[in-house]
């Protein structure tokens, strides 16, 4: 990925680090006043320091800007010489002794640019490579250099951490941008829908009722107007059912059956969202789309289609109603003697699997009207 | 003849229904592009029957309906509006809208419920049934002072909810046509508020202040 700037939430971070680089070379700066004079090569000594110095502000400004992982592997390699130099600058009793090396605290720089840049696991591997300089330099497992791996480590590993949980939570951000964006451009295009193309199609559909007592009820124009009807309501309820999940995975079954049923079905739903577990809300949106092309079926195309949604609080009951040539008195019985499950055999096997009940009424001339009543304690 | 007036802010409708109304004989005293426009050309126009959209610029139709009440309390306000917007239609109704009509509703429908609008009557869908039924219940949740429907009048709305016409309703419930008509309006009446306190108190709890 190729990116001009530094991660903006983690800015805070490298001015940090920057901070930390620059008070650090100010230690090697003292350490080398102090010990200096009895170094082997206090010259190569000043050199090496200069250099630090030199890199210190390079480097930074390169965080601060960029804050990309090739600088810190760089600023990685150019410590690493720099402490390895120890080994010229003072002599091998020096080291012996537990001097300091020469380049200090400053030494960890790296360690935690590369926490930033690539997150915990840059962290360790810078932390393991200066602990291995160290003991390059050292030759030798004692407590001051237990002591320094353990704190290198250790930051590197935290401010790793901290450096992915700001990228990540940077990432949230982001998204919950992008999705509030779209949430709006979507309620923009709604009211710009509403505003403009439900109304007309709601008046071709108004003009054709009116052509439909002039000319025959089959003209096409008719039939145009027809449709118009249909694809008004069809699109008021995509632009109005928002189908915004509600709390602990539930879905407003009210939202769910206005897209799952046609569009010439009526719809009563309370104001409230009536919210279930998806999964029975997608179990009853099966049983209603069922009953519905059943009522198409039977009752023909032409027969009115309702559909009420009631929500008591312990239970939510659905009524699905048609006003078509009804079942005649004992059908349903013959069928199932018969072996044929057929729908009213799935539609209740599929109510009693979510603990509800489904009762049937119907009677020749009366349409059929069924009634589901599913428990909310089993789903709670 | 029944005087209407009708508010829509959008023209092509507006202009749409006033002539289709007028076609079918009834008296159009009245347009107007908003709902503060509505509130001020109502005085003088003195209509039968408002037809209101809900979604109106300057202010919206449940607050328009309430003032429109409350300055003529002869004028009653049907809704007529492509809005699904279960909140706004629920705050017409309680703002004294005596009933719901949506806008793909065929024009004989929307004749005849003016007609009924005008003479008194309760224009209820199946819809705006089921948002009164969701509308009780939420309120027998709230407490034991708010308004509560009969058993009678809850079997009543069920069934005007699930499609049926107040004919066939009555012939199941084997009551008189008018006992159904009152049941309705009664359960309509209820919800209803008494005062503007109520209102604005209502409107700003649900969201539907005018500043919104």
């Amino acid at each position: 990925m190729r990116r001009d700037r530094a991660h903006p939430h983690l800015v805070p971070l490298w001015r940090g680090l920057v901070v930390y680089r620059v008070v650090a070379l100010v230690a090697a700066i003292v350490n080398l006043v102090r010990y200096g004079d009895g170094w082997a090569r206090p010259v190569l000594g000043l050199l090496v320091v200069a250099v630090m110095a030199v890199w210190t502000a390079l480097s930074s400004l390169r965080y601060l800007h960029r804050g990309d992982p090739p600088t810190a592997i760089v600023d990685l390699v150019v410590t690493a010489l720099a402490t390895l130099s120890t080994l010229l600058v003072e002599s091998p009793e020096q080291i012996a002794a537990g001097d300091p090396v020469i380049t200090t605290v400053w030494s960890a720089g790296p360690v935690l640019a590369l926490a930033v840049a690539l997150g915990w696991r840059g962290g360790l591997a810078g932390g393991v490579v200066t602990v291995g300089v160290l003991f390059a330099v050292r030759r030798t497992l004692d407590t001051d250099l237990l002591y320094d791996a353990q704190l290198l480590l250790v930051a590197g590993l935290a401010v790793g951490l901290a450096a992915d949980t700001m990228r990540r939570s940077a990432e949230q951000l982001r998204t919950a941008t992008a999705l509030e964006a779209a949430t709006a451009e979507r309620e923009r295009l709604a009211r710009d829908i509403h505003d403009g193309v439900l109304q007309v199609l709601a008046l071709v559909r108004r003009r054709g009722d009116e052509l439909a007592r002039h000319v025959d009820a089959d003209a096409p124009a008719v039939e145009i107007a027809r449709l118009a009807g249909e694809q008004e309501v069809a699109l008021r309820r995509l632009i109005t059912s928002a189908p915004t999940p509600g709390p602990d995975g539930t879905v407003d079954l009210g939202a769910r059956l206005a897209t799952a049923l046609p569009a010439r079905a009526s719809l009563a739903v309370p104001a409230e969202p009536v919210l279930l577990p998806a999964a029975v809300v997608d179990e009853l949106a099966a049983v209603l789309r069922e009953g519905a092309a059943n009522a198409r079926a039977h009752a023909g195309p032409g027969a009115g289609l309702w559909v009420l949604v009631e929500d008591d609080g312990a239970a939510v009951t659905v009524s699905l109603r048609d006003d078509g040539a009804g079942i005649p008195e004992g059908r349903l019985e013959e069928a199932a003697a018969e072996g044929h499950l057929g729908v009213a055999g799935s539609m209740r096997g599929r109510v009693e699997g979510l603990g509800g009940t489904i009762a049937l009424h119907t009677a020749p001339g009366e349409g059929t009207e069924w009634e589901i009543t599913v428990p909310r304690s089993r789903h709670a | 003849m029944v005087r209407v007036m009708v508010v829509d802010d959008h023209p092509i409708w507006r202009e749409g229904v006033a002539r289709d109304l007028a076609e079918r004989g009834l008296e159009i005293v009245a347009t107007a592009p908003d709902g503060a426009a509505a509130v001020r050309i109502a005085p003088a126009a003195r209509p039968d029957v408002v037809l209101m959209d809900l979604q109106l610029p300057e202010l919206p139709g449940a607050e328009a309906t309430a003032r429109i009440r409350e300055a003529l309390p002869d004028t009653r306000v049907l809704v007529l509006s492509a809005s699904t917007e279960h909140g706004d239609v629920l705050g017409a109704v309680r703002a004294g809208a005596s009933g719901y009509l949506l806008k793909s509703a065929a024009l004989d429908e929307l004749v005849d419920a003016v007609t009924r609008t005008a003479a008194g009557h309760a224009v209820f869908s199946p819809g705006l049934a089921g948002l009164v039924l969701g509308e009780y219940r939420r309120l027998e949740s709230e407490g034991p002072d708010e308004p509560r429907l009969t058993p009678r009048e809850t079997e009543v709305l069920r069934l005007v909810a699930k499609g049926l016409t107040a004919r066939a309703i009555a012939e199941r419930l084997v009551l008189s046509h008018r006992t159904v008509e009152n049941h309705v309006q009664n359960s309509l009446r209820k919800l209803q508020l008494t005062n503007r306190v109520e209102l604005t108190r209502y409107a700003i709890e649900r969201g539907l202040d005018a500043d919104d």
